[in-house]
């Protein structure tokens, strides 16, 4: 059997049981899974867009993802990735399939850490996620806070 | 005695507290009801860290108004919390109000409330029900400090991620391991300063109840 389809299918089960036993706080809870691959790489940079650049890099040397493009908007709290044929995809169809709409991304919740440890942000949020299994693209939407000051900095995102 | 019902039914969430302390005896009252809370082969998992100290509850304040800012604000720039609050028919009021959302005010009483009591669960114990049985804990907590005339609220906001949860444990010196204790909620308490709408709206019984089988609404004869 493919590895990756045993892992898909094994992550799809843990989620599918934690989005169970917490529903919409599950994805609150489950914001370090993949933080140990990218704390392993050495990820350096001094800006944003440094430290993105740098972890896209080693997600797509991995394998993980075959492309992943980003843009930072919404008063500077909106980050917007795109991830192209991620090797994630089945457990996002499998939980559909189930009824869940897909809630949790290692991929965001590896550059959501590097932004914390490596530049200090005060926090981020993984506010939406739309995995499309028909174009293989997965669209996030994650709110990135770099001072408790951009709390409240809000804009209308469907027009960012 | 007073009917239990009264006093489920006319307790509120208070978010707005007086400066007066509460004396030694109503908040040991408080404590000795979660004590008493239904628990899974009496395990008792819960552990409690009553906290008076102003500078650790403006630490549990700021990271609650962090926590349920984060989100809520991401939330309006989603759209959702205009939908949430779309009641709200006074525009003025409605900006207001969500303002005070999004901003994570909402959830920054702690710094307010003289009394902040963390309750965690030790997984150390084998306990199977730790989240059960600390909610229950809290629900009697709330319930008795009702009945004494106190205020309080359970708050989930400042430990609701992991990333939060531990930094909740880290500003009261609980051990941060994922195995060794959950942190679940802060429930504060105090002399309310607000007077809430009452009763809350609640769904009827009707929506809410089936007979014998789910979805069954018509309720049987029996006897």
């Amino acid at each position: 059997m493919d590895s990756n389809v045993l892992l898909n299918q094994m992550l799809y089960r843990m989620e599918e049981v934690f989005w169970h036993e917490l529903s919409d706080c599950a994805p609150w809870k489950t914001e370090y899974v993949g933080i140990d691959f990218i704390q392993s790489q050495d990820i350096k940079g001094a800006t944003e867009d440094e430290v993105i650049r740098s972890c896209i890099d080693r997600i797509k040397a991995v394998g993980l993802a075959q492309e992943v493009d980003f843009s930072i908007t919404g008063n500077d709290i909106l980050l917007k990735l795109q991830v192209r044929d991620c090797q994630l995809m089945l457990k996002e169809t499998l939980l559909r399939k189930g009824g869940i709409k897909p809630y949790s991304c290692p991929l965001a919740n590896m550059i959501r850490d590097q932004l914390i440890e490596k530049l200090g942000y005060e926090t981020t949020y993984l506010a939406d996620m739309a995995a499309d299994e028909k174009t293989g693209c997965c669209d996030l939407k994650v709110a990135i806070y770099a001072t408790p000051e951009k709390i409240g900095a809000v804009s209308d995102w469907s027009k960012a | 005695m007073q009917d239990i019902l009264d006093v489920i039914t006319s307790r509120k969430s208070i978010r707005r507290y007086k400066p007066d302390p509460v004396p030694d005896e109503m908040l040991d009252k408080v404590l000795e009801a979660a004590r008493w809370a239904p628990t899974g082969e009496n395990y008792q998992p819960w552990r409690f860290v009553v906290v008076r100290d102003q500078e650790t509850r403006n630490k549990i304040g700021n990271l609650a108004r962090v926590g349920s800012g984060s989100r809520m604000t991401a939330w309006y720039c989603l759209g959702h919390m205009q939908e949430r609050f779309a009641g709200i028919q006074d525009p003025e009021k409605r900006a207001k109000v969500l303002r005070f959302m999004y901003s994570g005010e909402v959830s920054e009483f702690a710094k307010q409330s003289p009394v902040v009591i963390a309750v965690i669960g030790t997984l150390m114990e084998g306990s199977v029900d730790v989240p059960y049985d600390l909610s229950a804990a809290i629900e009697n907590m709330l319930l008795m400090a009702h009945a004494q005339g106190l205020g309080g609220c359970w708050v989930h906001g400042p430990v609701a991620t992991t990333r939060d949860a531990k930094k909740f444990k880290e500003i009261l010196g609980i051990p941060t391991g994922m195995g060794q204790y959950k942190v679940i909620a802060y429930v504060s308490i105090g002399w309310a300063a607000e007077a809430r709408k009452y009763p809350r709206p609640k769904k009827n019984l009707e929506d809410l109840v089936y007979w014998e089988k789910f979805g069954q609404t018509q309720r049987p004869r029996h006897g």
